[in-house]
């Protein structure tokens, strides 16, 4: 068994095969992986908010949708996968809050992550093969080039595969 | 660190005397509701960076019950009571007068939930009173939402609503300890102001 590589808020890990990977406690936020099944190579990334545009500086693109997505594409790429091999999985974007008669934006940023994530997955022309999002429960996500699966525990009902 | 809120350890003080005005208010709030003392530990003001603010408060998978109400308008702001599950069923059992061992799991959660909310509220809307009784402000308050989950996810979006603005979360927290007990139940209360909203507070209480 490898050591796990913890990937934290908006951090980007990317890695071949052996490699563990895992985010804990994901609230609002997506983990994201893609990976190349062939090559087993994987990159993992914990994205926070939908949209860099909101913000005044950028000092970790895995923090948003639209800057993370190109970037672990990139940086897979750089590890010599084939582009056209990879599948992307995802899970997050919970609301644990919710408040009777109001919609505010800060409760509603997990379902907005969501939908940032799936355009720019959808634009890069990435094949997301699983989703486990939305809900009001966190998750916590792992996955090992070792059995090449996704896994999603949530408190209260167990760990599945993805 | 990213410093770009630009505040002096004065700034700081007058955030962590705000955090502890506030929780001493609600500690006389939930000991009056729960005929026990309560005590509380010195508030912390920090500058925390964003991407750890969940390993700031323990380990990202221990189950925690949150509640969570807000205020809107001259100043706008989330507060969070944040206790461990276990402790939290523990706190709310004090205010329930009736055995829920018999009822199934689902009635039981539903009583729990609804009696932390309520403790919750009493809690965080003291700390806004108090808040209140400084600036003159209304403060008006929303119904609590509570949650199940893990501290992580939690934190997760503790952090996002901090995202936006920048790199670092300003925390005022404080622990609350009801005495009298065979164990130890303390809590959290986390204020997380909207951004632009401690600016405003800071020169209404003349230090900006």
């Amino acid at each position: 068994m490898i050591q796990p590589i913890h990937v934290g808020m908006a951090d980007l890990v990317v890695s071949k095969h052996p490699a563990h990977l895992v985010t804990l406690g994901l609230g609002s936020c997506i983990g994201l992986v893609v990976y190349d099944q062939l090559s087993k190579t994987v990159g993992m990334v914990h994205i926070m908010l939908p949209d860099s545009r909101e913000a005044k500086n950028i000092p970790k693109p895995g923090k948003f949708a639209d800057t993370a997505v190109p970037l672990l594409l990139d940086e897979l790429i750089k590890l010599g996968v084939n582009r056209s091999q990879l599948r992307a999985k995802m899970a997050g974007g919970a609301q644990m809050f919710s408040m009777p008669g109001k919609d505010s934006a800060i409760f509603a940023v997990g379902a907005r992550n969501i939908e940032a994530t799936l355009k720019m997955l959808a634009a890069e022309n990435l094949r997301l093969v699983a989703q486990d999002t939305g809900g009001s429960k966190g998750r916590s996500v792992e996955f090992d080039t070792e059995t090449m699966k996704f896994m999603v525990k949530t408190l209260g009902s167990g760990t599945k595969e993805l | 660190m990213d410093t770009s809120y630009g505040f002096t350890s004065i700034h700081m003080d007058a955030i962590r005397e705000v955090g502890n005005i506030g929780t001493g208010n609600a500690a006389t709030a939930l000991s009056r509701l729960l005929g026990r003392i309560v005590d509380m530990d010195v508030p912390v003001a920090e500058l925390v960076p964003i991407y750890e603010v969940a390993a700031h408060y323990g380990s990202p998978e221990t189950p925690v019950c949150a509640v969570l109400v807000r205020t809107e308008g001259n100043f706008s702001c989330s507060l969070i009571f944040m206790i461990e599950e276990h402790k939290a069923d523990t706190l709310a059992d004090l205010i329930i007068p009736m055995d829920l061992s018999g009822m199934d799991e689902e009635t039981q959660l539903q009583i729990r939930d609804s009696a932390l909310s309520e403790q919750g509220n009493i809690i965080l809307s003291a700390f806004l009173n108090a808040l209140s009784m400084i600036t003159g402000w209304v403060l008006p308050t929303t119904t609590p939402a509570v949650a199940r989950d893990m501290l992580g996810s939690i934190m997760d979006l503790v952090a996002s609503m901090f995202g936006v603005i920048g790199d670092s979360a300003l925390l005022v927290r404080t622990n609350l300890h009801v005495k009298d007990l065979d164990q130890e139940l303390g809590g959290t209360v986390i204020m997380v102001p909207d951004p632009g909203s401690l600016e405003t507070l800071l020169s209404k209480l003349g230090v900006l």
